[in-house]
C-alpha cells in the first residue's frame, strides 16, 4: 500500500522528448554522426520516440540501437567477461567512431549506466557519449550525468519512481509513489 | 616492455612499463595510501602530476565499477613498484594495465620507490618524464626542459555545462574546480539538491540559482593559476554560507586576503593527522595538496585557524569570524581514506539552516518554481 502521484502525464512526456530532440539537434550541430542507443525496455522506446521527432525536426533519420546490460550488470554473476559472451555484431558496427547518446528511462545511482558505458567501450570506441533521461531523480553514486533530462524529480530514497509507455504499458506517464510513514520501518 | 623515468635533478629509473606506450611530463609527487589507486588515478586533482605509489603492491583488487572519483582518470603517468596484473577481487572488472590503455596513461613498474620517494622527500617534488621509448637521456632531459608544466588543469578537470543532481532538501551550488564525484555523493546523500556549475561561472549567474549555501570543491594545481575564480568567491562572500575543500579552501584564503605558497613535497595519502583546535581533538584525514595557506598570511585577515596538520604543522582548516564560512584543507569526503570527516558535510548543513533562521527576512530558496528549473534545462546547452 502506497500513496502515488502522476508527475508526468501524456503531454507532458510528448513535451519533454520534443525539447530533448530539439537540444540534441542543436548541441551537436545537426544529427550527423549520431547514433541514439536505447537501453533495456523503456529507453528503446523513447529512443525511437525521439528518432522519429528529430526526423521531423532535420527530415534525415537517426540510427536507434538497442543495448541490453543485463549481462553487464555487476550484480549478476555471468557477466560478458566471465561468460566469455560477445556484444552483437550489429550494435559494433552501429557504435563505431560515432556520437553516441544513450537513452534511458530513470537516472537514479548511475549504475545501470556505468554498466552501458563499459558495453559500449567492448562494442568499440565510439567519438563520444551523450546521455539523455527521461527523469532524473538524483541520488547518484558514481560520476555520471545527464546532458538531455526530461524532468528533474527531487526523490527520497524510500520513494519509487514508475514510468510507463503505452508501447508495452497501455498509457503514458509517469508516477511517484510514496510509501506510507509505517512501511518505511521508522 | 622497458620503460623509464627520469627526473629534472638528472637521477634516472629503468623500470617495466605497463599500461600506453608514448612519453609524458608532468610533476613528480608521491601518495601514501596503501589502498584506493582506483581513486587515485581518477582524481582529477592529480591532473598534470605523475603519481608514485608507496606501497609496493598495486593492482591486486583491480579496477572496479563504483571506486571512480570522476568519468576518467587524470594522472600524467602512474609509478608502482610492482604493478598485479591478475587482480583477485570480486569487484574487479579489468586491471590497472587495461585502464591505463584505455586512457592513453602510462604506467612504470619495478621502480624502487622508496628511493624515488626519499629523493622527492629531500629535494621536494620535482618535474620529470616518463618514456617508454629509447630516446638518449640528453634528449629525454632537453623535451623536459622544454615542455612547461601545465597551468590550466582547473579548466580541463571542470564540468563544461551546469548540471543538476535533485534533492528535495538545501540546494547547494557546487562550483566544480575539478570536483571529486565524492564530494557530489556526500551532498545527495544528504538530500541536497545539488547543481554544479563549471569554474568559471559569475557571481551573477550563481545568485541566479537561489542556492542556500556555496559548496567550493578540490581541485588540480596552484590556486594563483585561477584568479577568476578568487574574485567570484570574493563577490558572493557574505552572501551565502559557504564549505571549501582543498583548492576551494586555497582560493577562499586568497579571497579573504592570505596568501598561498607551495609545500616541499605535498601531503597526499589517507593518513594525514590534523588537530582540531578548539577541542584539541586529532583527526585522520584524506588528503592531496601541493599548496597550502601562510601561517604568517592569516594575521589582519578576517580568518581564524581552525585545523592544523599534526605533522607539519600547516594549515588545514580556517573559517570566517564574520560570515558564516568555514573551509578545510583535507578530504572530509574521504574516498580513498577515513570517513571521519564526514560530520564536516552536516556542520555546513546546520551552518545553512542556522543562517536562515538568523535571516529570516530573506526569501525561502528551497523551493524552486517548475519554470526556472526549466530555464536551467536550457542553461545545459
Amino acid at each position: 500500500m502506497s500513496d502515488s502521484r502522476v508527475i508526468m502525464d501524456e503531454s507532458a512526456i510528448r513535451r519533454a522528448l520534443t525539447r530533448i530532440a530539439h537540444e540534441m539537434v542543436e548541441k551537436n550541430k545537426g544529427i550527423e554522426d549520431c547514433v541514439l542507443i536505447g537501453i533495456r525496455t523503456r529507453g528503446i522506446y523513447l529512443a525511437k520516440r525521439v528518432a522519429d521527432r528529430i526526423m521531423d525536426i532535420e527530415g534525415q533519420p537517426v540510427p536507434v540501437g538497442e543495448l541490453d546490460i543485463t549481462r553487464y550488470r555487476d550484480d549478476r554473476p555471468d557477466r560478458a567477461k566471465a561468460s566469455g559472451v560477445l556484444p552483437d555484431e550489429e550494435l559494433k558496427l552501429l557504435v563505431r567512431d560515432k556520437r553516441i547518446i544513450l537513452v534511458d528511462d530513470v537516472l537514479y545511482t548511475g549504475r545501470t549506466i556505468r554498466a552501458a558505458l563499459d558495453a559500449l567501450m567492448d562494442c568499440g570506441r565510439p567519438q563520444s557519449i551523450q546521455l539523455a533521461v527521461l527523469v532524473d531523480r538524483g541520488h547518484r553514486e558514481l560520476p555520471i550525468r545527464p546532458d538531455y533530462v526530461g524532468k528533474n524529480v527531487p526523490t527520497s530514497r524510500h520513494e519509487k519512481i514508475d514510468v510507463s509507455l503505452s508501447e508495452i504499458d497501455e498509457t503514458d506517464c509517469v508516477t511517484i509513489f510514496h510509501p506510507r510513514e509505517a512501511e518505511i520501518g521508522r | 616492455m622497458q620503460a623509464r623515468l627520469l627526473l629534472e635533478d638528472g637521477t634516472l629509473f629503468t623500470g617495466r612499463g605497463f599500461g600506453a606506450e608514448g612519453g609524458s611530463v608532468g610533476e613528480v609527487v608521491f601518495n601514501t595510501g596503501i589502498t584506493g589507486y582506483q581513486e587515485v588515478l581518477s582524481d582529477p586533482s592529480y591532473c598534470g602530476q605523475i603519481v608514485t605509489m608507496t606501497y609496493p603492491l598495486i593492482g591486486n583488487y583491480g579496477i572496479n565499477r563504483d571506486d571512480f572519483e570522476s568519468i576518467r582518470p587524470y594522472v600524467h603517468g602512474f609509478v608502482v613498484r610492482r604493478h598485479e596484473d591478475v587482480p583477485s577481487n570480486w569487484r574487479a572488472q579489468y586491471t590497472v594495465d587495461q585502464l591505463l590503455k584505455e586512457y592513453g596513461i602510462i604506467g612504470i613498474s619495478d621502480v624502487d620507490t622508496r628511493m624515488l620517494t626519499r629523493i622527492l622527500r629531500q629535494h621536494g617534488t620535482m618535474k620529470g618524464i616518463l618514456t617508454t621509448g629509447n630516446e638518449r637521456v640528453e634528449e629525454l632531459m632537453e623535451r623536459m626542459g622544454t615542455t612547461p608544466l601545465a597551468i590550466d588543469q582547473v579548466a580541463r578537470t571542470s564540468t563544461k555545462s551546469i548540471f543538476n543532481s535533485p534533492g528535495d532538501k538545501e540546494r547547494i551550488v557546487l562550483i566544480d574546480y575539478g570536483a571529486k564525484s565524492g564530494i557530489l555523493r556526500d551532498l545527495t546523500k544528504r538530500g541536497c539538491d545539488v547543481i554544479v556549475v563549471p569554474q568559471d561561472t559569475t557571481a551573477d549567474e550563481i545568485r541566479r540559482l537561489h542556492p542556500d549555501g556555496i559548496q567550493l570543491s578540490n581541485g588540480p594545481g596552484d590556486p594563483k593559476d585561477v584568479p577568476h575564480a578568487v574574485n567570484t568567491i570574493r563577490d558572493l562572500l557574505g552572501e551565502y554560507p559557504m564549505f571549501g575543500i582543498c583548492l576551494g579552501h586555497q582560493l577562499f584564503a586568497l579571497a579573504c586576503g592570505a596568501d598561498t605558497g607551495r609545500l616541499k613535497f605535498g601531503h597526499r595519502g589517507g593518513n594525514h593527522p590534523v588537530k582540531e583546535l578548539e577541542t584539541g581533538r586529532c583527526f585522520i584525514t584524506s588528503q592531496n595538496h601541493g599548496y597550502a595557506v601562510l601561517d604568517e598570511s592569516i594575521a589582519g585577515t578576517e580568518l581564524e585557524v581552525t585545523h592544523i596538520n599534526n605533522n607539519d604543522k600547516t594549515i588545514e582548516g580556517l573559517k570566517h569570524k564574520r560570515y558564516p564560512a568555514f573551509t578545510v584543507q583535507y578530504h572530509p569526503e574521504a574516498a580513498p581514506g577515513p570517513y571521519d570527516n564526514g560530520y564536516l558535510f552536516d556542520r555546513f548543513l546546520q551552518m545553512i539552516r542556522d543562517n536562515k533562521e538568523a535571516n529570516p527576512e530573506r526569501p525561502r530558496q528551497a523551493q524552486l518554481s517548475e519554470t526556472l528549473r526549466g530555464e536551467l534545462q536550457y542553461a545545459q546547452k
